[in-house]
């Protein structure tokens, strides 16, 4: 068993590459899409990953941690990540100065399977934060419009001031090819002209065949509970429903362990899981 | 398998010609109850009469705290240079340890492998030596009390000698080194190895059932068994370090004073601390010591198994020895087949 | 950038963890380099008493109601307030008589004339102003101390561990000594970061660390009475260093022990 030959250099999984955050985009509160770049020009440009997988980005002093990819592989040269500022490396990630050197490694993780989901319809139902997996997958979807049957966005906000991508949502509501329809809890402003009220009730503005469509579902928990009853209330099968999870992760690559769920790794197997997996996991949702 | 004779009085000469091949290192007294790997100036000092040592055989390939690579403000993360562990024989593995190094390499290869890990792996020989078994083996049970591969010399006691098979081209060259001391295998070596087949395994204590366990675990998901060893458990770690396939470890930067510079480094880490599924944002996915400590068993024993088609216990005892408190995983798996009530 | 403007101050206490600032002999150029050193009290009389600090590193409990006085000015003064030290984290040696009141103690200890001083039930800094970092030890591990310099310079608070000693002293290798032993060990409960010290030197871990997150006390105690050892024994270690630590107020053990 000795084969001298040392690997800790050589395509070391854990080393990030040097990248720029060449523009941050506030959001709202607390929440700001940065756009990142890779200092290599052909790891910029040859960059592929899919809808729902996510990328470790390390704060040079601070630490590293997991972001969900919010842009779509179909715009190359540029990969864009919704941060909420909650913890330690976060916190370092807004302080930084402008065209600041961050460390990416990855993309890791399964993202949706979009070869199954072409040739069918598409449902994505999004709550607060959940907008950045599904916000990949929209663009994806929308890139590749001729691969999908009818795409259809659900996003639910607590109120208009706490809708991400809101401008670039709202843009959608004219697209003739494309259903977007957004909702807030409450508008105390009074100049909010979409839906009001929470996001299972968007439900009845949509016919859906379950048979032909393929849901994608991200959000807080509670909203995650009400979408999926919904779901199954309409016939949908448990794998046509797929949902995004959050874990702490450390490597990304399936060794640190801190992402275990039962017997799969959200980082590896996941982290996107089809509500079967879920239930068949007991302490996955 | 290549095998040879290797007489007893002969064995601190063996083991003078495995040097050549790397530092050495074998079991040690470190108290009076317990051993460790180490290094030793005197031969004499080896203590092959040992059952297992506090820590197995991964502090060697996955080190406690490990630096990955350094950074820096201006250029970001460059690795350290070339890794420079040294060559290693490890002298007197038991076979129980042998396969937790067979099933690190499972966790720490793959799609990514884990360089650090595979880089002291490769430089690692190892020589297995049989043992028998205390109160607290179980590796009957968990198919780990033989090994036919993860080694480059297997050494078996049949009375005045040993019987050694060789497993790798390695082991082969070691054997040329010590060609002198050694003899062919002749009739009374075979019955020896046989009637010292016998005396081991009729030497186990301590035996437990595993076939369907992965479907029991799941059915006593909610068993009052998690909550009492919960209640007991203290959360220490003490458990997962001596495991030889606990591998969870735990990522931190350490930065120098300069500012902006540091080390990203690695350390062996728990699923049974409090603060192992926290997210950012607080919510913690294992508040309680009972979901810890299920699903530390549930890993071992049930995921394990999903993922690579064994449970990746190996029955070492460790776990039990050094619970301060006494959690025993062979009776906790006994309450969970109501084999038995506590 | 301007280099962070810096105090450090000992309520009672005495004075070691300051003492290992200064025996950071190798890197004590660097840590005058990086901050703005603007009173230590230990190390330099004359220091600026007036002006604003970007962190101020308090040692020592307060137990004097001048203490608090003197740390609720601190506290005004200062951006980042440190506790460094298990005095200023966890009340430490002076509040393991804490279940006395503190007149009672000081009649016994001094007799009538201790009446000319006033004292209070010490307690940790964080029961009487925010503390935004805490780095326990008795003393302090120089180590941390210099990590936790490195990490509030670059913006950050270090992450100090949040495991027990018993962690640590399997890492390193050593012996069990409550189990091989029957030692009473408090590395189970306490938090790591000395790397084991005293168990390395074979000696039991006394908790002069404080309590570990998450601390299981109850079995800890459990398990030292089965062991042999009487409750005034568990009772006088437990209470050594941190006995203002919630996690130690265990009188519902002590009534179960006693039942």
């Amino acid at each position: 068993m000795c084969d001298h030959q040392s690997h800790a250099t050589h395509n070391n999984p854990y080393l990030p590459h040097p990248a720029r955050i060449i523009r941050t985009l506030p959001q709202i509160q607390d929440h700001q899409l940065f756009q990142i770049r890779f200092e290599d020009e052909d790891m910029a440009r040859g960059f592929a990953y899919r809808p729902g997988q996510f990328v470790m980005l390390s704060v040079i002093g601070t630490g590293e941690a997991p972001f969900s990819i919010s842009s779509a592989p179909t715009h190359p040269g540029v990969i864009e990540l919704c941060v909420r500022r909650i913890g330690h490396v976060t916190k370092a990630l807004f302080a930084l100065p402008p065209n600041a050197l961050v460390g990416i490694r990855g993309p890791y993780g399964n993202g949706f399977p979009v070869e199954r989901l072409q040739q069918n319809n598409l449902l994505l139902v999004a709550g607060g934060l959940g907008m950045a997996p599904l916000r990949s997958l929209l663009w994806y979807a929308l890139d590749n419009r001729s691969k999908f049957k009818d795409v259809i966005l659900m996003y639910g906000g607590r109120n208009p001031d706490e809708m991400l991508f809101k401008y670039e949502l709202l843009n959608l509501i004219d697209r003739t090819d494309v259903q977007c329809l957004l909702t807030v809890d409450r508008d105390d402003s009074g100049i909010w002209k979409a839906h009001k009220g929470v996001v299972t009730m968007l439900f009845d503005h949509v016919e859906l065949d379950p048979n032909s469509t393929y849901a994608a579902v991200c959000g807080p928990d509670v909203m995650f509970r009400f979408v999926l009853n919904e779901l199954l209330e309409r016939g949908f099968s448990k794998d046509r429903m797929l949902m995004s999870l959050e874990r702490n992760m450390q490597c990304g690559v399936g060794k640190c362990g801190h992402c275990m769920i039962g017997y799969k790794y959200t980082c590896l197997d996941g982290p996107i899981f089809t509500y079967w997996d879920a239930i068949n996991l007991q302490e996955m949702i | 398998m290549k095998m040879v004779i290797l007489p007893k009085e002969s064995l601190p000469e063996f083991i003078g010609h495995l040097c050549p091949f790397g530092e050495l290192h074998v079991p040690v007294k470190v108290s009076e109850k317990s051993y460790a790997f180490g290094r030793v100036n005197d031969l004499s000092d080896i203590e092959l009469n040992y059952t297992r040592t506090i820590l197995p055989l991964k502090k060697y390939v996955f080190k406690p705290v490990d630096v990955m690579f350094n950074f820096c403000a201006a250029t970001g993360y460059e690795t350290t240079v070339e890794e420079t562990d040294a060559k290693r024989v490890i002298f007197g593995v038991h076979p129980c340890d042998i396969h937790g190094l067979k099933i690190l390499d499972l966790v720490f290869g793959g799609k990514y492998v884990d360089g650090y890990y595979s880089a002291r792996r490769n430089k690692a020989a190892i020589v297995g030596m049989d043992c028998i078994p205390d109160e607290f083996c179980f590796c009957r049970s968990t198919g780990t009390d033989f090994v036919d591969t993860g080694f480059d010399l297997f050494l078996s006691d049949i009375g005045a000698s040993y019987l050694v098979r060789v497993g790798t081209s390695l082991g082969d060259d070691m054997i040329r080194a010590a060609d002198s001391l050694l003899r062919e295998v002749q009739e009374q070596d075979r019955q020896a190895y046989k009637r010292r087949s016998t005396q081991r395994r009729e030497s186990f204590q301590t035996e437990v059932q595993l076939q369907e366990l992965p479907e029991i675990m799941d059915l006593e998901y909610d068993s009052e068994v998690w909550r009492r060893v919960g209640d007991k458990c203290l959360s220490c770690g003490t458990c997962s370090m001596v495991c030889p396939t606990c591998y969870c470890y735990a990522v931190f930067d350490e930065l120098d004073l300069a500012g902006g510079s540091g080390r990203r480094q690695r350390r062996w880490d728990s699923c049974l601390f409090k603060d192992y599924a926290l997210v950012a944002g607080g919510h913690n996915f294992r508040p309680d010591r009972d979901s810890r400590i299920k699903n530390r068993y549930f890993h071992k024993q049930r995921g394990f198994v999903s993922q690579h088609g064994r449970p990746s216990c190996v029955g070492c005892g460790r776990c039990k020895v050094y619970c301060l408190v006494g959690i025993d995983i062979v009776e906790v798996i006994k309450e969970l087949r109501s084999e038995i009530r506590v | 950038m301007a280099k962070p403007k810096v105090g450090t101050y000992g309520l009672t206490g005495c004075a070691g963890d300051q003492l290992v600032i200064i025996n950071c002999e190798d890197e004590l150029l660097e840590i005058a380099g990086a901050l703005d050193i603007k009173s230590f009290s230990m190390a330099a009389s004359g220091g600026d008493e007036d002006c604003p600090l970007d962190i101020v590193f308090v040692e020592g409990t307060v137990v004097q109601p001048e203490d608090e006085r003197v740390l609720r000015w601190l506290r005004e003064r200062a951006e980042l307030l440190v506790a460094i030290g298990t005095c200023a984290v966890w009340g430490g040696l002076p509040a393991m008589k804490n279940e006395m009141r503190p007149e009672e103690l000081r009649m016994s200890v001094y007799g009538p004339e201790g009446n000319t001083f006033q004292c209070v039930s010490p307690r940790p800094l964080s029961s009487f102003v925010k503390v935004d970092l805490a780095i326990p030890g008795c003393p302090v591990e120089k180590e941390q101390l210099l990590q936790g310099v490195a990490s509030l310079l670059h913006g950050d608070l270090p992450q100090l561990p949040t495991y027990a000693v018993c962690t640590d002293c399997k890492m390193a290798e050593y012996p069990c000594l409550l189990v091989e032993q029957g030692w009473l060990c408090l590395g189970p409960i306490t938090e790591a970061g000395c790397k084991a010290r005293c168990p390395g030197y074979g000696r039991p871990c006394i908790g002069c660390r404080g309590p570990v997150q998450d601390a299981n006390i109850a079995s800890e105690v459990q398990v030292l009475q089965e062991k042999g050892f009487t409750w005034l024994d568990i009772q006088n270690r437990l209470w050594t260093f941190a006995a203002p630590a919630e996690s130690l107020k265990i009188d519902f053990l002590k009534e179960g022990a006693n039942a």
